[in-house]
C-alpha cells in the first residue's frame, strides 16, 4: 500500500495550464524579439544532386533582403555521429534537403527571395531501399561512409557503446531449441511522432563567439551540449520556450538551429534570426522515425524459454545519421531486457538511403527493433502454441537477471517483479476470456471479426545521464528549484515542483520553478526516456532535502532540539515532539537577508527497467478491411504515482506520437521514383483525432522501488513502444491469418482475407 | 502567401464581369477552405492577381423547395445543407454527403458551389512547393501522370485517362443519384450543366468566366431510401477512398426505382447503371445485391495500387442496396 502524501500521488493542477488553454503560453513562434529577422529555406526538388551553380544575385538585391547563404559562404559547422551534416552542402541528398537560407524583414520577403534563386542541378541516381543502399554499385551519399554503412558507436554514450549483442553460444541454443523460427521483417513505415508545434528556433550573436539560443525543446543542455560542440563554442546560452510537445523529436532541432544562427551570424550582429517550420516541412524534411528491418531466427523451448536469438538487424536513417547509433544501443538493451536467453548474435548495421530524415524519437530504437521482430517471435510463440502473456511474464527481466546496456557494461536488474502488474492487466483486460489460441478470433459477427493482442516494453533509461538541481528557501517561507527543463507535455515541470513542496511541505504555489535557461540553472541532461521521475527526480528531490537539512541545522539551536528532532510546515519550523514550540523560517535564518540553497545531483543508474505492457481488442471488418481499436489497456507498476493525471495521459499517450497507430495508418509515404514525400500535409498524414478514441482501461500497481525517495520509477516514454506490433497480433487473430506488415491498412487486411 | 489582389463582388453579374476583365488570372473565393491551401502550397503554375470574394454577394445562401424539387444557392454552407431540415426529409442522401465532409469548422465555413469545384485531391498535384514541389502533371498542363507508375493507392479504378485523380467531392456523388443540375452563369447567361457531366478528365465544365449559382435537384421517388456510405480510414477530416450514394424505392420488398452513384473512383461521379437495372423491378436480397455489387464494378481498370478499392466499392454497393 502506497504511503500517503500531501501532494505526491494526487491530482494537482498544472504549472502551466492555465497559461496553455488561455493561449498566454508562448511556443516558440509567439516570440518576437527586437530587431528580429525571419529565415527561410529553398528545398531540393531532387533526392540526390549536384549543385553546379546556384545564383542568389536577384534574391540578395530584393529589398528587405539581409541574408542569402549557401554552401559557398555557410560557416563550417558540422553535426551528425560522427560528424558529417553541414549547414548546406554542395550535394543534396533528399527531396527536402537545404539548398540555400535567406534572413528577411519579414516572412513574406523571405518567400519571394526563395524563389528569386536560381539553381542549376547534376541530377544523380538516388537509393530508398537498405539492401539495395548497399550493394557495390549503388550510389553513394557520402565519401565518409562507403557502401552507405555508418559505423557504430555514439561519443556521448561513452567509448564502449554497445553495438551488437554476441552472448553465450547460438549455435549451441538452436540446438536446445524445440521450436525455431525465421524470416525478414521491417518496420519501415517512417511515422512522425507529429507534435502540434512544429519545430523552431531563435539565434542571436552576442558577440564574435557568444549567441543565444531559443529554441522548442524539453532539453536545454542537450542543445547547449550538442550545438555548442558543432559550434567549437562554449559560451552558448539555451532558452527554451513552452514547447508544444517533442514526443523525443525536439530533443535537439538541429538543423533549425544551424539556419537560424547561420543567418544570424551573416546579418549585424544583435539582430536575431527566427526560423520555424512550415507544418509540410515539419512533415517532408524533420526527423521521422527510421526504419527497421530485420533478419533474424529466434529458438524457443516448449515452455517458452528463448534459447538463441541471432540475425542482422537493418537501420535506414535516411540522408543523415544523427542518434541512429543511440538507439541502436537502447534498443539492443531493451531487447535483451523483454527477452530472457543465454545465447545471442545479433549485429545492427546503419545504412543511408535518400530519404527524409530520421532524430531522436520515443521508442528510441526499442520500438523500431521490437516492431520488426515480434513478427518473428510470434511466430515462435504459435509453433509452440504458447499464450503470448504468459510468454512475456516469463521471459521479462526480474531482479539477478543481467543485461548489457547502452554503455557496452553488463547490468545486473536490481528493479521491482513486473508480475504483479502483468497479472493485473490480464485480468482487467478479460485476457483469459478474449485469447483463443493463435490465430483464432474472439468473437465473430458477420464480416466483424475481433481479435486481441498484447506487448510488452522497458527501457532501463529511467536512471540514465546525469542531473543537477538546487532547491533554495527563502525566509519569507518560499521555495524556488533550479531545475533546467522545459514542459514538453509530460508535466513535469509541476511534478517536480510537487516532489519539492512536499519535502520542505510548503503549499504548491509557494514553490516556483526557475526558467528553462541554461545560463539560471546546474546542469541537467533533460527530459529524454522516462528519466524525469527517477533521475531528475532524485537530484531535485536530494536538493531540497539538503536545503531543508541545512534549515533544520540553524534551527535546532534556537528550537533547542537536534535537527534531526525539527520538522517543518508551511514556512514554519517546530519541534516534532511538541508541535506549539515553533519559530518561522525568517527566524530561522536570522532574517531576510540570507538564502539556503540545498544541492541535488544524480548519476546514471542503468540497473532499473521500467516496465510497460499494452492489450488491445480490435474489430476489422473484412470485407472493407477496416480495423477498428476497441480497447486498449494499459498495465504498469511505477513504484509511486506522482501525478495520477499525467501519468494516465502518458499511458494513453500511446496511440499517438508514431506509436500505436503506426500499425494503423500513421505513415510517411514516399513516391519511390521522385522521392518526395507525399504526405506533407495534415489530410495525408494520417493521425488519429479525439473524435476515434477506443476505451482505455489503465491498470497502475504501485510496488515501491527502495532507491526513490518516493519509491517512483518513470513509465512516460516507453508507452508507444509495444503497441504496434501487439495491434497486428491482434488483427491477424482477428482475421485468421498473419499480418506482418505495418501499418495494416484495408488492401494489406483485405489482400490477406482472400488468401487466407 | 503570396500577395495578391482582394476585390469583393456584390453581384453574381459584377464577378462575371471581373472574371472576364482578369482574363483568367483571378481565382473566386467563398468559404476558401480548399483555395487557401493552394495557394500556400504553391501547386500550381500559376499564382491569381487577384482574388474575388462572392461570399458578398446576397441572396445567394437559399434552400428552397417547392412540388419538382430542391433549388440551393451556391453560397450555402456545407453545415446549412447539412441541418437542413427540408434536405434530411427528402433528400437525405445529400445532408449525410454534406455532414461527411471534413471536420465542424470546414462545413461551417466550405459552400456547396466550393465542395463541387474544389480541385482534386492526388498527392502528387498537392505536393507543396516548399517541400520539393510542385509536381507537373496533365492537369496542369504538361508532364505525365505520376501516380501511374506510382502510389496510386487512392487514385481513378476506372474511368480515367490522362488523370487518374478522382473526384474528391462528398456532395458531387449525391447529387449525382439524385440526378442534379448545376447552374453557372456567364458573360453568355446561364447554362445548367448535370453534376455527371460537370467533371472533366482535366477539370470541371466550367470556363474561366464562369460561377455557379444553384444546384436544382429534382424531387426523388417518395419513401426512397437514401444512403450516403463513405469509406475513409478515419471517420472525421479523410476524403473518401470510396463513396456510394444511393436513392432505392421498394415497394413490397420489389425495387422500383435505383440510382447508385460511385464516388472517388472515379475523375467524376459514376452511375452505376448497370447496377441500378440488376435491381430494377427485382425482389431485393442477399444473392441480387451481390451481383449487382460485382456489375458496378464491371468495368474497373485498377492500377497497382488500388484494386482494394475494387472490393471496398463492392461491399458499398451491396450494402447500400440490403441495409
Amino acid at each position: 500500500m502506497a504511503k500517503e502524501y500531501r501532494y505526491v500521488g494526487k491530482p494537482t493542477p498544472r504549472v502551466d495550464a492555465e497559461e496553455i488553454v488561455t493561449g498566454e503560453a508562448e511556443y516558440i513562434d509567439d516570440l518576437n524579439l527586437p530587431d528580429m529577422l525571419y529565415g527561410k529555406v529553398l528545398r531540393s526538388p531532387y533526392p540526390h544532386a549536384n549543385i553546379l551553380n546556384i545564383e542568389t544575385s536577384k534574391a540578395e538585391s530584393l529589398p528587405g533582403v539581409r541574408a542569402v547563404l549557401t554552401y559557398k559562404n555557410v560557416p563550417d559547422w558540422k553535426a551528425g555521429f560522427p560528424e558529417h551534416m553541414c549547414v548546406l552542402d554542395s550535394k543534396v541528398r533528399f527531396v527536402g534537403d537545404a539548398v540555400a537560407l535567406v534572413a528577411a524583414e519579414t516572412e513574406e520577403i523571405a518567400d519571394e527571395a526563395l524563389e528569386l534563386i536560381d539553381v542549376e542541378y547534376e541530377q544523380l541516381p538516388a537509393v530508398y531501399d537498405m539492401e539495395e543502399a548497399r550493394k557495390p554499385d549503388a550510389p553513394q551519399l557520402y565519401s565518409q561512409f562507403p557502401g552507405n554503412i555508418a559505423p557504430g558507436g555514439l561519443p556521448f554514450f561513452g567509448p564502449n557503446t554497445l553495438q551488437n549483442i554476441v552472448r553465450g553460444d547460438v549455435e549451441k541454443g538452436f540446438e536446445e531449441a524445440d521450436f525455431v523460427a525465421e524470416g525478414t521483417y521491417g518496420y519501415e513505415n517512417k511515422p512522425n511522432p507529429l507534435t502540434p508545434e512544429p519545430p523552431g528556433a531563435i539565434v542571436r550573436w552576442e558577440g564574435p563567439d557568444k549567441l543565444t539560443v531559443w529554441t522548442s525543446t524539453q532539453s536545454p543542455y542537450l542543445v547547449k551540449k550538442v550545438i555548442g560542440k558543432a559550434l567549437g563554442l562554449p559560451n552558448l546560452r539555451v532558452i527554451a520556450s513552452q514547447c508544444g510537445a517533442s514526443f523525443g523529436s525536439k530533443n535537439c532541432s538541429t538543423e533549425v538551429i544551424f539556419y537560424a544562427a547561420a543567418l544570424a551570424k551573416a546579418v549585424r550582429r544583435g539582430r536575431p534570426v527566427k526560423v520555424v517550420y512550415s507544418k509540410e516541412e515539419h512533415l517532408a524534411a524533420y526527423a521521422v522515425r527510421f526504419s527497421s528491418r530485420i533478419n533474424a531466427k529466434v529458438g524457443i523451448k516448449k515452455d517458452g524459454t528463448v534459447t538463441a536469438f541471432s540475425g542482422e538487424w537493418l537501420a535506414n536513417p535516411g540522408h543523415s545519421v544523427n542518434a541512429t547509433q543511440g538507439e541502436i544501443a537502447v534498443g539492443l538493451g531493451e531487447a535483451q531486457v523483454m527477452l530472457k536467453c543465454d545465447n545471442w548474435n545479433l549485429q545492427p548495421r546503419i545504412v543511408l538511403t535518400n530519404q527524409t530524415g530520421s532524430g531522436i524519437i520515443r521508442g528510441f530504437g526499442g520500438q523500431e527493433l521490437k516492431s520488426a521482430f515480434l513478427p518473428i517471435l510470434t511466430m515462435a510463440m504459435e509453433k509452440a502454441d504458447i499464450d503470448p502473456v504468459e510468454f512475456f511474464k516469463r521471459n521479462y527481466a526480474r531482479t539477478g537477471d543481467g543485461y548489457y546496456w547502452r554503455d557496452g557494461e553488463w547490468w545486473t536488474c536490481r528493479g521491482v517483479d513486473y508480475s504483479k502488474a502483468i497479472d493485473k492487466g490480464t485480468e482487467t483486460f478479460g485476457w483469459k476470456d478474449k485469447w483463443k489460441g493463435w490465430l483464432k478470433p474472439t468473437a465473430v459477427n458477420g464480416a466483424k471479426r475481433r481479435g486481441v493482442g498484447c506487448g510488452v516494453h522497458g527501457n532501463a533509461d529511467v536512471g540514465e545521464d546525469r542531473s543537477e538541481a538546487y532547491v533554495r528557501l527563502l525566509p519569507e517561507g518560499t521555495a524556488v528549484l533550479n531545475v533546467c527543463i522545459a514542459e514538453s507535455g509530460g508535466g513535469q515541470r509541476s511534478s517536480l515542483r510537487k516532489m519539492v513542496a512536499e519535502l520542505v511541505n510548503l503549499p504548491l504555489d509557494r514553490v516556483e520553478i526557475t526558467p528553462k535557461d541554461t545560463l539560471l540553472n546546474p546542469f541537467e541532461h533533460g527530459l529524454a526516456g522516462s528519466r524525469g521521475t527517477y533521475a531528475v527526480g532524485s537530484s531535485v528531490t536530494r536538493a531540497a532535502q539538503d536545503a531543508r537539512q541545512k534549515l533544520f541545522e540553524r534551527a535546532s539551536p534556537l528550537l533547542g532540539v537536534s535537527p534531526d528532532d525539527v520538522d517543518t510546515e508551511d514556512g514554519m519550523l517546530y519541534v516534532k515532539s511538541n508541535p506549539q514550540s515553533r519559530i518561522r523560517w525568517i527566524d530561522a535564518m536570522g532574517g531576510d537577508e540570507r538564502i539556503i540553497t540545498g544541492l541535488g545531483s544524480f548519476d546514471p543508474d542503468y540497473s532499473m527497467p521500467c516496465f510497460f505492457m499494452i492489450f488491445v481488442e480490435v474489430e476489422v471488418d473484412v470485407e472493407t478491411g477496416q480495423t477498428e481499436l476497441l480497447i486498449v489497456t494499459g498495465a504498469t507498476d511505477v513504484g509511486q504515482v506522482i501525478d495520477p493525471v499525467s501519468l494516465k495521459m502518458q499511458l494513453e499517450g500511446a496511440l499517438g506520437s508514431a506509436g500505436l497507430d503506426s500499425a494503423l495508418f500513421e505513415e510517411t509515404v514516399m513516391d519511390k521514383n521522385t522521392g518526395h514525400v507525399l504526405t506533407g500535409n495534415m489530410v495525408d498524414y494520417k493521425w488519429r483525432t479525439s473524435l476515434e478514441l477506443p476505451t482505455f482501461q489503465n491498470v497502475i500497481v504501485e510496488t515501491p522501488l527502495p532507491s526513490h525517495i518516493f519509491g517512483a520509477i518513470g513509465a512516460g516514454e516507453v508507452t508507444t513502444s509495444p503497441a504496434p506490433s501487439a495491434v497486428l497480433m491482434a488483427v491477424s487473430n482477428a482475421i485468421g491469418k498473419r499480418v506482418t506488415t505495418y501499418p495494416v491498412t484495408p488492401d494489406k487486411i483485405l489482400k490477406a482475407w482472400s488468401e487466407r | 502567401m503570396k500577395s495578391f489582389k482582394h476585390v469583393n463582388a456584390k453581384t453574381v453579374d459584377e464577378a462575371v464581369e471581373l472574371l472576364k476583365d482578369h482574363g483568367g488570372k483571378a481565382n473566386l473565393i467563398a468559404g476558401g477552405t480548399d483555395l487557401l491551401g493552394v495557394l500556400k502550397d504553391k501547386i500550381l503554375p500559376e499564382y491569381p492577381e487577384t482574388i474575388i470574394n462572392i461570399k458578398t454577394i446576397s441572396g445567394l445562401d437559399y434552400i428552397k423547395e417547392d412540388g419538382k424539387g430542391l433549388k440551393i444557392g451556391a453560397l450555402s454552407s456545407l453545415r446549412d445543407i447539412a441541418n437542413s431540415p427540408t434536405i434530411k426529409g427528402k433528400y437525405k442522401v445529400l445532408s449525410d454527403a454534406a455532414e461527411s465532409v471534413a471536420s465542424p469548422e470546414i462545413r461551417n465555413m466550405g459552400t456547396i458551389g466550393g465542395n463541387l469545384t474544389q480541385d482534386v485531391r492526388c498527392w502528387y498535384y498537392r505536393v507543396p512547393q516548399r517541400i520539393g514541389g510542385p509536381i507537373m502533371c496533365p492537369r496542369k498542363g504538361s508532364g505525365q501522370c505520376m501516380a501511374v507508375q506510382g502510389d496510386n493507392r487512392y487514385h481513378a479504378i476506372m474511368g480515367a485517362k490522362k488523370c487518374f485523380a478522382v473526384c474528391p467531392s462528398d456532395t458531387a456523388v449525391a447529387l449525382a443519384a439524385l440526378d442534379a443540375i448545376i447552374k453557372a452563369v456567364g458573360p453568355n447567361g446561364e447554362r445548367t450543366i448535370p453534376v455527371k457531366d460537370f467533371y472533366q478528365p482535366l477539370n470541371n465544365a466550367l470556363n474561366v468566366e464562369e460561377i455557379v449559382t444553384e444546384i436544382e435537384v429534382p424531387k426523388p421517388p417518395d419513401g426512397a431510401r437514401h444512403q450516403f456510405l463513405k469509406f475513409t480510414l478515419r471517420k472525421p477530416i479523410d476524403f473518401a477512398i470510396v463513396s456510394v450514394a444511393s436513392v432505392i424505392a421498394v415497394e413490397d420488398g420489389v425495387c422500383t426505382d435505383a440510382r447508385i452513384a460511385l464516388g472517388a473512383v472515379a475523375p467524376a461521379p459514376l452511375r452505376a447503371t448497370q447496377a441500378e437495372e440488376a435491381i430494377k423491378g427485382k425482389a431485393i436480397d442477399d444473392a441480387i445485391a451481390e451481383s449487382a455489387a460485382e456489375s458496378a464494378v464491371a468495368g474497373s481498370k485498377p492500377l497497382s495500387m488500388n484494386a482494394y478499392k475494387v472490393d471496398i466499392t463492392k461491399t458499398l454497393v451491396k450494402r447500400a442496396i440490403v441495409s
